[in-house]
């Protein structure tokens, strides 16, 4: 039987900021769905409307662990979405190492956003694998 | 784990953690609260993070927090710290993400009664004037040769460009413009970020508000401020946009990377830092300084379209009384252990405040000390205050930047509907006008702490003194 791939995401409380809770089946799979709570915040709902995508950029990323790997990746998909003035709703990793990763992304044109994400920080980026094998890590948003 | 019997009370107003704490504290650390705002600080890791600041490489004399200081990054927001210069480190977590955040304040010659049963419209026109630009761009859009001005000249480019007076600039904090500042040192990514960004707010707590002054305290400096009872001012809240949040990301990242070369251990990665006279000190410094040049040009435009608003609606000139940078590292002068040394000091959420015959005072101020403006939340007042001589022997000539959050965006928005506010709000005559209902309820004033209690310590421990006490009519939120 196929099982369900466990990734989710939960935005959780912060005193002045938004904390993204993130939990995942594998290290990929906590990227991807760092992406959509990211994407979440950004514009609610809207990657679950989008199929079609008009805009493709590439992303290149060396980091020096891979908490921060994953805070350098949601920044640099983040600094795409402000100036395209776009949402990323798909990512495809063409390389993927525990330091480096190479990944396309796709998304679209939105007329504006819900939050204004000025970065993300590293505050709390500390990946570890659970007893489950599962990978978490909270991320938190400067708003 | 810290408790309050490791503190040393030094004054009713300030409290002490000994660098005996912990090992790695390099000086002590100070916290300026009353023993209410004290403990509020043991809610979050505020005072967790002032002690690793506290740590930091060259750091003297002490690590301060401010009354209004909660959790951060790396620093906490409210935090002061200064490094020796020139070998002493500087952390771009220690200036934070919104480079040159700060509030700028317009003086009319308008009373309430003037612009009383106005305020609706007043609110409509402002909000049509002024973008938020969350997503959407401003009212220019910059070719680089230009946005490189901005960045090189901050206010008075703008200034120069017909959007000010000529002098405006002599009103600001370092006269809107730092020298240092290079543009080359700013990726095309963060200029991209904020070349259609000028003269926009954002989001968040960033606002714009028209006040009355509800209170005078001190009569005399407020004459020589050209401030009187019920008299209308507008203050402006934002910064440096996406370009400043860019750079700060940036360097961030290139601070992470180069810690090996420098020997520099830390326990908090956005404490990243360098020596300030390597290259990727230099090279951050004057990557700010564009950014804080950029900031004092967007509180410029954000001014001139206030202005057209005043001008059509009530044939008013408004004139700028002061404006301050809270997020910003300056190198400065300061008496420490009885010697005067050159320090680089590290403002995030706090408020130069020199005190008067400063030399970095301008005249029109010497004898008053400088402005110091400190936004409260849209419900509650604000203040306007002057630096003095004894604030100069405490936190190197700072003080807060505002009321401080208490409460998370979650739990405020569990406690307050955000329609229901802004009707409230109106009842108590203040006119809101808003692009987020969430976010006005986000930002409610039961989510911050008590602004009257946070001034009340500011002026006690004598960092800053009162002066002027605002009420908001109209409030301008993105």
């Amino acid at each position: 039987m196929k099982s369900k791939v466990k990734k989710k995401y939960k935005i959780v409380p912060h005193i002045a900021d938004i904390r993204l809770q993130l939990k995942a089946d594998g290290l990929k799979h906590l990227f991807e769905v760092a992406l959509q709570g990211m994407d979440e915040i950004l514009k609610k709902g809207f990657c679950q409307k989008k199929t079609k995508y008009s805009k493709t950029f590439e992303i290149k990323i060396y980091s020096f662990d891979t908490s921060s790997l994953l805070v350098d990746f949601l920044s640099d998909v983040l600094t795409f979405s402000h100036i395209q003035k776009a949402i990323f709703c798909k990512v495809k990793f063409t390389e993927f190492n525990e330091k480096n990763l190479t990944a396309k992304i796709k998304g679209s044109a939105v007329e504006n956003f819900d939050e204004d994400i000025k970065a993300v920080s590293y505050h709390e980026a500390d990946i570890v694998k659970d007893k489950k094998g599962n990978y978490k890590t909270n991320i938190i948003f400067d708003i | 784990m810290i408790t309050k019997k490791d503190f040393k009370k030094i004054t009713p107003f300030i409290w002490e953690i000994p660098k005996t704490f912990r090992v790695d504290m390099r000086v002590p650390a100070r916290i300026l609260a009353s023993e209410n705002l004290l403990d509020d600080l043991f809610k979050d890791s505020s005072l967790e993070q002032l002690i690793n600041v506290a740590t930091l490489p060259g750091i003297q004399k002490a690590a301060y927090c401010m009354p209004d200081a909660h959790e951060g990054y790396g620093f906490p927001i409210g935090a002061v710290a200064a490094t020796i210069y020139p070998n002493g480190v500087i952390s771009p977590g220690g200036i934070g993400y919104d480079i040159n955040c700060g509030v700028r304040l317009l003086k009319s010659n308008l009373e309430f009664s003037d612009i009383n049963h106005n305020q609706g419209l007043l609110a409509k026109r402002l909000y049509e004037e002024i973008p938020s630009g969350v997503g959407r761009g401003g009212r220019l859009k910059l070719e680089d040769k230009k946005l490189d001005q901005v960045l090189s000249q901050g206010a008075q480019f703008l200034i120069n460009e017909g959007y000010g007076e000529a002098k405006d600039a002599h009103f600001l904090e370092s006269f809107g413009k730092l020298s240092n500042a290079d543009p080359n040192l700013v990726s095309k990514h963060a200029k991209d970020r904020g070349r259609d960004q000028l003269g926009t707010m954002g989001a968040g707590n960033h606002f714009v508000e028209v006040d009355q002054i509800e209170e005078i305290f001190d009569n005399e400096v407020a004459s020589k401020l050209g401030l009187f009872k019920n008299q209308i001012v507008i203050l402006i809240h934002t910064g440096s946009r996406g370009l400043g949040h860019q750079i700060a990301t940036d360097y961030i990242r290139v601070m992470q990377s180069s810690l090996h070369k420098y020997n520099i251990t830390l326990l908090d990665r956005e404490l990243a830092c360098a020596p300030f006279s390597s290259e990727e000190g230099t090279n951050y410094f004057n990557a700010m300084a564009s950014a804080a040049n950029f900031a004092w040009a967007n509180r410029q435009l954000i001014s001139w379209g206030i202005r057209l608003v005043f001008k059509e609606m009530f044939n008013e000139d408004l004139n700028i009384l002061y404006d301050v940078a809270h997020n910003i590292a300056k190198i400065e002068e300061h008496e420490i252990e009885g010697q005067v040394k050159k320090v680089i000091v590290h403002r995030k959420g706090a408020t130069r405040s020199f005190g008067p015959n400063h030399p970095e005072v301008i005249d029109e101020y010497k004898e008053t000390g400088q402005p110091v403006i400190i936004p409260g939340s849209m419900g509650s007042s604000s203040y306007i205050l002057v630096g003095t001589i004894e604030g100069m022997k405490e936190a190197f000539g700072s003080s807060c930047h505002g009321a401080g959050r208490r409460m998370s965006r979650h739990a405020a928005l569990r406690e307050v509907q955000g329609k229901k506010l802004k009707i409230d709000l109106e009842t108590q005559g203040i006119f809101i006008q808003t692009g987020s209902i969430k976010g006005l309820a986000e930002e409610a004033p039961l989510a911050y702490k008590d602004i009257h209690e946070v001034i009340d310590i500011v002026n006690n421990a004598q960092i800053a003194k009162k002066v002027a006490r605002l009420k908001p009519i109209v409030v301008i939120k993105g």
